[in-house]
């Protein structure tokens, strides 16, 4: 799914260990969601929209939404 | 397998696990070959080697239940799921080769052996997939 997490990351110069400290998850967690091969939970989708203050789908994209490349 | 508090658990617990077993398995063999014995003591002492190996299938299992790291879960769980295809795979074609008399017959315990060999190779592949993916540790 894409998302953009590594923007919102970087705007916050934050590592991927330091969102994954954050998240309580591990770093190739962060990592696989970023780059989209692992799409996360509900629960962890609502825990990484509460650390950046914003909704989900402000996040990631809806797939059904997604255009085609 | 990364180095969540789950993952440090399962090696604390799996570690003593397998020299229990090792334990259990010199010791029986030695048993058996030094007093012969018969009847419920000789069952006693063949199913001691196997306490440790259901022991080790149960903290496989506890990581799994403790693992809070959901993608971490995951990828181990796909292991296993594909360590199981593959002792699935191989377990029915030797049985159809066994029942020709094309290979020897093989005793059931490597039935274990050969999931633990096939989750391990699918976590070298899936570890080599996400260091491709730029996710290497």
């Amino acid at each position: 799914m894409n998302n953009r997490l590594r923007v919102l990351r970087a705007e916050r110069a934050w590592s991927q260990q330091d969102l994954a400290e954050r998240l309580e998850v591990s770093r190739q967690s962060v990592n696989a969601i970023e780059t989209g091969r692992y799409d996360p939970s509900l629960p962890l989708a609502f825990r990484i929209a509460d650390l950046f203050g914003m909704t989900i789908e402000d996040i990631f994209q809806n797939p059904s939404k997604e255009t085609p490349q | 397998m990364a180095a969540t508090p789950a993952a440090r658990r399962y090696l604390k617990r799996f570690a003593p696990t397998m020299i229990a077993y090792f334990i259990a398995l010199f010791g029986a063999n030695w048993a058996m070959e030094t007093w012969h014995p018969t009847g419920a003591t000789l069952v006693a002492l063949a199913i001691l080697p196997a306490l440790p190996i259901v022991g080790v299938i149960a903290v496989i299992g506890l990581y799994i239940l403790e693992e809070n790291d959901e993608y971490q879960r995951a990828q181990a769980v796909q292991g296993m799921l594909i360590g199981l295809g593959f002792m699935l795979a191989l377990a029915s074609v030797w049985g159809f080769l066994e029942e020709a008399g094309a290979v020897p017959h093989v005793k059931a315990y490597w039935a274990f052996v050969t999931w633990c060999a096939g989750w391990g190779i699918a976590q070298c592949v899936l570890k080599l997939r996400e260091r491709g993916a730029g996710g290497a540790a």
